[in-house]
């Protein structure tokens, strides 16, 4: 059973039809990249699947569970997690608590014990805390964990958004362009963390233009133009499909 | 789990210090610079010290009008400066809750210590019903939406005479507690200190949690709190009645206390000076929240002197610091001291 099932997607924005008839599906335990050029219909597709935004048609399915509509944190709840290729950091709090947010579903949220900070929102910050920390460390953070946001790097804030979707242990991670913008030492790391997290279980979706990590992590690729799918495969045959090739470079 | 070491962070490391080992408990030497310890003992130390300062019964009630606008905006600082959800109508809810109290112990003959929970569960009930439609706005049209509801309340309890007493307000009964009658500024003084203290107590428990993170959070980017499984809506929501339930209490105590209510309690202006009071001391900032309130309850009495011009000093004082400390009072002098204390270690 496929962990996420897309089937006949489709939203327009007035007149420009972003995703068009979208069929796909993601098995668990894989990483699924989704590449096409700019305009595409990427990050349109992730905030679709996120419940950011509302398809005009067609079904999404998590776990054979229509998902379609429903708002972005209930989706959390179901598992499912994101970063933002536009940073979406709080900048008015610090790196640890950025973190800290994304483990909010895990924590004691009852009004009475956060106001009376009974044992178990005391204990359960502390356990979070502890674990927030072990997840900055994971995406190379450690020199960052007292830091106000707003004092980051670029590059470290693309790490933090990872930590923080980490934090909530989804089941399915969008990541969005996560190596836009860093330089070729940083992408070799972040290539190291999206391994690590694929491996410890987590169904990773890539959103992604640098190429040479698409083809080295991905084990199928989904190529997007114009909102419609243009090509799909293991990254071998994407690779030799000339209709991708002239979707990148242009025809003759 | 191993570490990844990224490149060209070594000498950012150095410069880093940590106030604290995380997942353990704090030293007692980092308590007592914590809010809720070192914060907490210096506003009880000076709720305790004050009275000797107060010498006659103008004071008292300068000194009690400080922790009832207190009250009021360490709530609202919740709303407004932790969850960035501006409200120009608090004063509205800080009159009804002078009114229930006024009405239900006058006309109904209930207790004050009864009225002042009905009155708050009251307006608890009213500020939901009003915040799940108009929370879905943002910026300047839930400023102009929650403006409306300010100027509503006052110009229904201008114009119900039949049950507000209309422009001329109305009388409120003393309260009596075992026979002993609550009067006078030294009684009212201590029952406004232990409200104060209980509410900044709440309010920095309630930051420092869960729900706080989430409000912050949601301040800070709302999308991605959202994604991040918060449900956003519902803590609007629920941060909006938390402050306008502290607003209706503030609003029963300041009604008992100075046992006259009138319509002007809810007027925009009043609700202006609640906002202003947050921004002035510190948004986001519980401490910063109660010096707004008792500078800006302060300066008005300090400059009466200067007759028809104090309005005008008063708006000069609160230019000058908005201009020189943008972010308010202590956020500005905190982080001042903060780089001192850096630059004088290296």
């Amino acid at each position: 059973m496929s962990l996420l099932r897309v089937e006949g997607l489709g939203i327009h924005f007035g007149g420009v039809q972003a995703i068009e008839d979208l069929d796909f599906t993601i098995e668990a335990g894989t990483i699924h990249s989704i590449i096409g050029p700019n305009g595409a219909g990427k990050t349109t597709l992730f905030n679709l699947i996120t419940g950011v935004y509302r398809p005009s048609a067609g079904t999404i399915l998590l776990d054979d569970t229509p998902i379609a509509g429903r708002k972005p944190h209930d989706l959390a709840r179901m598992g499912l997690s994101r970063t933002f290729q536009n940073l979406r950091i709080m900048m008015n709090m610090s790196a640890l608590d950025n973190v800290m947010v994304g483990r909010h579903l895990h924590l004691n949220r009852n009004l009475l014990a956060c106001l009376l900070r009974l044992p178990p929102v005391t204990r359960g910050d502390r356990a979070a805390r502890k674990l927030c920390t072990e997840l900055m460390d994971l995406v190379g953070l450690s020199a960052y964990r007292d830091a106000d946001a707003g004092s980051l790097p670029y590059g470290a804030l693309k790490r933090l958004e990872i930590a923080r979707a980490l934090a909530a242990e989804p089941r399915l991670l969008l990541l969005d362009e996560p190596a836009a913008g860093l330089n070729a030492q940083e992408t070799r790391e972040i290539d190291e963390v999206i391994v690590k997290v694929a491996r410890s279980g987590v169904t990773v979706v890539l959103v992604e233009h640098d190429m040479k990590l698409v083809m080295g992590l991905s084990d199928h690729i989904l190529v997007l133009d114009h909102g419609r799918t243009l090509a799909e495969g293991t990254p071998e045959a994407v690779r030799n499909n000339p209709a991708v090739v002239a979707a990148y470079l242009g025809t003759v | 789990m191993a570490t990844i070491k990224p490149s060209g962070y070594s000498k950012h490391r150095k410069k880093q210090t940590y106030t604290r080992r995380l997942g353990t408990r704090a030293t007692p030497m980092q308590m007592l610079f914590s809010e809720r310890v070192g914060g907490m003992g210096a506003l009880i130390l000076v709720i305790a010290c004050l009275p000797l300062l107060l010498s006659n019964n103008y004071q008292y009630d300068v000194a009690i009008t400080m922790g009832i606008n207190a009250i009021v905006v360490v709530g609202l600082n919740l709303l407004v400066g932790y969850a960035g959800q501006v409200s120009l109508g608090h004063a509205g809810f800080f009159a009804l809750g002078a009114y229930a109290s006024a009405i239900l112990t006058t006309r109904y003959g209930l207790h004050g210590a009864l009225a002042l929970p009905a009155g708050a569960l009251g307006v608890g009930v009213l500020a939901y019903l009003i915040a799940r439609p108009i929370l879905r706005l943002s910026g300047h049209y839930l400023a102009m939406a929650t403006l409306g509801v300010g100027v509503i309340i006052h110009i229904v309890l201008d114009r119900e005479a039949w049950l507000t007493g209309g422009p001329d307000g109305m009388y409120v009964p003393t309260i009596e507690v075992a026979g002993v009658p609550l009067y006078g500024g030294a009684i009212w003084y201590w029952i406004v200190a232990a409200v104060l203290i209980l509410t900044v107590w709440l309010a920095l428990n309630l930051i420092d949690s869960p729900i706080g993170r989430a409000l912050r959070g949601l301040h800070g980017a709302e999308v991605a709190a959202e994604v991040a499984g918060v449900d956003t809506t519902h803590y609007k929501v629920m941060v909006f009645v938390i402050s306008a339930v502290l607003a209706s209490v503030a609003g029963s105590l300041s009604a008992h206390f100075s046992e006259f209510v009138t319509p002007d309690s809810a007027s925009f202006f009043h609700s202006i000076l609640f906002v202003t009071m947050v921004v002035f001391g510190g948004m986001a900032s519980t401490f910063g929240a109660l010096i707004g309130a008792a500078l800006l309850t302060l300066l008005p009495q300090l400059l009466a002197d200067f007759s028809g011009y104090e309005q005008m000093i008063l708006g000069l004082i609160m230019m000058l610091v908005m201009i020189v400390m943008p972010r308010g009072l202590l956020p500005t002098l905190v982080g001042l001291a903060r780089r001192r204390q850096r630059e004088a270690r290296s």
